[in-house]
């Protein structure tokens, strides 16, 4: 059980900044994911914690122990691949018995210990079998099994599930994640699917071009993204450029080509350009006649386009003005296609100042 | 400090001796020739006197004129016959294709001057055949000289295309083909326009590899040229000569030969470089549905190919079981050819299995790791490595021969004369392969496995004995046996480095046919081809894995 700190790690592959200075403090028993798009350092960064990678400068602590100067093997990390990396010549047990009889353990207490760990992945009995007769899913709980088995001080997952199909991906999440609680373990997880981190962790780092843009909850990450860059990578999002207008209270009025949004800022001042982030499902559609919620702010347009996407529709909405289509989601799309009014509430809407 | 040292410690130990290894007996020897060609026969004055001397001697300029057409032709000629033999094979029904790539594949591990040798008993001033053809009246022209050798070396070499090729059109993944269609390209224009261009550099580098192996073989010409001059067998003769011997004119020559291969290797590497985009197929194409005529033709061309590789070697094997009278040939079974050959010594075959052994082992222990670290350490360091390790592909078996006399023959460590400098050329000339080998089977093998089992715990040095080797070993036991069966047939610097009581049975061969004794020859050349073609069927299996093209 293992509190991790990365300070100021960096790492240069050429002229390219992989990692750019990062600092993260990861808590004790914490499921942490790493999300951002590829090339963005975060498997990088991971395999600065394996020791697989090493660091121009900075320092990786366990606890109070730094780690980052101890060859990869003496560091007691469990890793899980992306490709699995199951050892072909092996049979299961061995695989998961691998570990165990590097650290010596005897061979009574290791078979105890593989069964288990066979057991909490639901694959019990099968130490015989070989890699090649296993399915994709089962692979990756053997290599599961074959980290957590020797007590690793922290799980690292490299997008373990990118390579399964969409419906064992989805089951697998949870059961990573009850594993994860069960065992009290420190996690990091690496992946570039939004909903995989949002659904899994404790907190996110949301990173880009070798930096962290974001550490957060994921509800705090959703709702009140730091950077465009976060809120348009997680979740969609109504991503829009303009000019404060003009100021009353906290809400400002911000011209968009030609069109007007109503958002809140307390710190934004008349004439800057900035930029706001939108969320789909904070616009609400309003049929004729109802009546807006104290506070909000109404746009109207013609529907541009619709998307029914099972569970929810989504809509664009051209505005009177020609202003870039705004999208929203709602679970009944409108009968007819003409003119349509949207409200939103100004405060739910995030604001930066432009070019950040 | 010691923190930071470990990690690199197992791939420097490796690269340390490799670069050692190869600095002490193949860049120094050849550094050696080069010197002895810019001093004057006393040795004592630096000059570009021997250059002037050779590069003004109509001879030698024949001999190097004759060689570099020699290899062109052979080059053009392997690519003729290769590439469609590589496309029936890839795409066509082909009859029997197990067995037809089986025996596709042997001319390269089997010594390419017993062919030769086989063209002049059959087609020779005495041969067999011409000898039948004379009776009847029909008369037969040369086969010495250039058509003979270029012969040979279309025979011998058209697998070095056919290999690297034949894995280039199976390769290609369909969906780049079909597209071309979709497009509205038609089946010929798509090969025209898409097939043949992504194959292409495979056909190239395969090509190059022939133009090298045809500037730099020794025995071939040695039995062929008759008084053409060709350039390897010159600066044998020049060194080893038998009215004077002059190694700084002998090193000039030397210096002409490595200059051609390492041209042709240096265009070779970068061809290969830009391979790139024939990656393996997701979706392998599909053999081609063609009527049976398409299907008969490619069979029998694919066929006759082989079988006119492998007639000379069966040719020779048959004459070895017949009764000579000196070199009269009697249609009479009988093995008086092998009594002959091994009642005067044992020892010959001895040395060549023993010789043999001992240098398969030494590449591959020095190969293995090499190629190791090419492919999971890749770095400036390892890219060095590389290059040096390559380049005794491009330096001819008697020019490095004559560094490892020139360097060895006197000073702290003197080596010449004694078994351990000939199994040290072996050994050098067998690197390229085993390095190129073990980088194919490295390949296949997915990184992070190892990766895997250094975070469970295992350290490097462990974790290569533990997971890499076994998944590789199959790969070792295969390019082990390749570079057995070479080496048991390598004559251009066991020509140079053999000594009275290390005769190899090549030298046996040499010997036989330089005299009158064209019985013992055969004899010597069937043990030879059995203990060639005896391994490499033992191991079959394993070979395919283990890709012969890679190189």
């Amino acid at each position: 059980m293992t509190s991790i700190t990365i300070e100021q790690a960096a790492r240069t592959f050429g002229s390219v900044r992989a990692v750019d200075g990062v600092s993260i403090a990861i808590r004790d028993a914490e499921f942490f994911t790493l999300l951002g798009p590829s090339g963005c350092g975060k498997t990088t960064l991971l395999r600065m914690v394996a020791g697989f990678c090493d660091l121009d400068s900075g320092r990786v602590l366990f606890g109070d122990k730094r780690i980052d100067t101890l060859p990869p093997h003496q560091r007691n990390t469990g890793m899980v691949f992306q490709n699995y990396a199951i050892f072909p010549h092996l049979r299961v047990g061995d695989n998961v018995a691998y570990g165990l009889k590097a650290r010596n353990v005897p061979a009574d207490a290791r078979a105890d210990r593989i069964a288990r760990a066979l057991k909490l992945i639901q694959l019990e009995g099968h130490e015989g079998r070989w890699p090649h007769q296993l399915s994709g899913g089962q692979l990756q709980r053997v290599a599961i099994a074959r980290a957590i088995v020797i007590e690793p001080n922290v799980l690292l997952l490299d997008e373990p599930l990118s390579n399964l199909d969409a419906k064992l991906r989805i089951e697998m999440r949870g059961e990573i994640r009850r594993l994860q609680k069960t065992l009290g373990i420190t996690v990091i997880y690496v992946t570039h699917d939004q909903d995989e981190a949002l659904s899994m962790s404790d907190r996110i780092a949301v990173m880009r071009s070798g930096r962290v843009e974001q550490i957060g909850a994921p509800a705090a990450i959703y709702q009140t993204p730091a950077t465009p860059f976060v809120a348009k990578f997680v979740g969609a999002t109504n991503l829009l450029e303009g000019t404060v207008a003009s100021r009353s209270g906290d809400v400002v009025d911000v011209t968009i080509a030609g069109g007007n949004l109503r958002v809140r800022s307390t710190t934004a001042q008349v004439d800057q350009r900035i930029e706001i982030s939108l969320r789909p499902e904070a616009i609400r559609l309003l049929a004729p006649g109802d009546a807006v919620p104290a506070g909000w702010a109404t746009l109207s347009g013609t529907l541009n386009g619709v998307e029914y996407l099972g569970a929810v529709t989504r809509l664009y909405v051209r505005l009177a003005d020609g202003a870039p289509p705004l999208q929203l989601t709602v679970s009944v799309a409108p009968a007819d296609s003409g003119e349509i009014r949207v409200a939103y509430d100004p405060a739910s809407a995030a604001v930066w100042t432009a070019g950040q | 400090m010691k923190m930071l040292l470990r990690p690199i410690s197992f791939k420097f130990v490796i690269a340390a001796v490799a670069v050692v290894f190869l600095l002490v007996f193949f860049v120094g020897p050849v550094l050696r020739v080069f010197s002895a060609s810019l001093y004057d026969s006393a040795g004592t004055t630096l000059t570009f006197a021997n250059y002037t001397h050779v590069l003004s001697n109509r001879f030698f300029l024949d001999a190097l004129r004759n060689s570099l057409i020699i290899a062109a032709a052979a080059f053009v000629f392997t690519i003729l016959i290769g590439v469609p033999f590589a496309f029936f094979v890839a795409r066509f029904p082909v009859s029997g294709k197990p067995a037809l790539l089986a025996l596709a594949v042997l001319p390269l591990v089997l010594p390419s001057f017993v062919s030769a040798y086989a063209l002049v008993l059959m087609f020779g001033r005495a041969g067999v055949v011409t000898s039948e053809l004379r009776n009847l009246g029909i008369p037969f022209g040369s086969i010495y000289g250039t058509k003979g050798i270029i012969t040979t070396y279309v025979l011998t070499l058209y697998p070095y295309v056919l290999l690297p090729t034949m894995a280039a059109f199976k390769s290609i993944d369909m969906s780049v083909e079909e597209a071309a269609q979709n497009l509205g390209a038609s089946s010929l224009r798509t090969f025209r326009t898409v097939t043949l261009p992504i194959v292409l550099p495979s056909i190239l580098a395969g090509a190059l590899l022939v133009f090298i192996e045809a500037i730099e073989n020794f025995g071939v010409p040695f039995v062929l040229a008759e008084d053409k001059p060709i350039l390897a067998v010159e600066t044998f003769k020049l060194f080893a000569g038998e009215t004077a011997t002059n190694p700084a004119s002998a090193g000039v020559l030397g210096m002409l030969l490595i200059v051609c291969t390492t041209i042709a290797l240096l265009v070779q590497r970068n061809v290969l470089a830009r391979r790139h985009y024939a990656t393996s197929a997701k979706r392998p194409p599909p053999l081609l549905p063609v009527g049976p005529c398409m299907r008969c033709l490619a069979s029998v061309y694919c066929w006759t190919i082989t079988a006119a590789a492998l007639v000379p070697f069966v040719g020779v094997v048959i004459i070895s079981f017949l009764k000579f009278n000196g070199p009269v040939l009697h249609y009479q079974f009988s093995l008086d050819n092998f009594a002959q050959l091994l009642e005067r010594s044992y020892r010959p075959l001895a040395n060549t299995l023993f010789l043999s052994t001992v240098a398969a082992i030494l590449a591959t222990m020095i190969g293995v790791p090499i190629g190791y670290l090419l492919v999971r350490q890749p770095s400036r360091l390892t890219a060095l490595l590389d290059i040096v390790a390559t380049a005794p592909f491009a330096v001819a078996g008697t020019v490095l021969g004559i560094g490892l006399v020139l360097t060895f023959n006197s000073g702290f460590l003197i080596l010449t004369g004694t078994w351990v400098i000939m199994v040290i050329a072996y050994a050098v000339r067998k690197l390229p392969f085993s390095v190129r080998s073990s980088v194919g089977i490295m390949h296949q093998i997915e990184g992070n496995l190892e990766e895997a089992s250094i975070n469970l715990g295992v350290p490097p040095f462990s974790t290569f004995l533990r997971i890499t080797i076994p998944l590789i070993l199959s790969g070792i036991v295969g390019g082990l046996v390749l570079s057995f069966v070479t080496t048991a047939s390598e004559l251009s610097s066991t020509i140079v480095l053999y000594s009275g009581p290390w005769t190899t049975m090549t030298m046996a061969m040499f010997q036989a046919l330089e005299g009158t004794s064209a019985g013992e020859a055969t004899a010597a050349a069937t043990i030879l081809i059995v203990f060639t073609v005896l391994p490499v069927a033992l191991v079959y299996r394993l070979l395919r894995r283990y890709e012969l093209s890679t190189l």
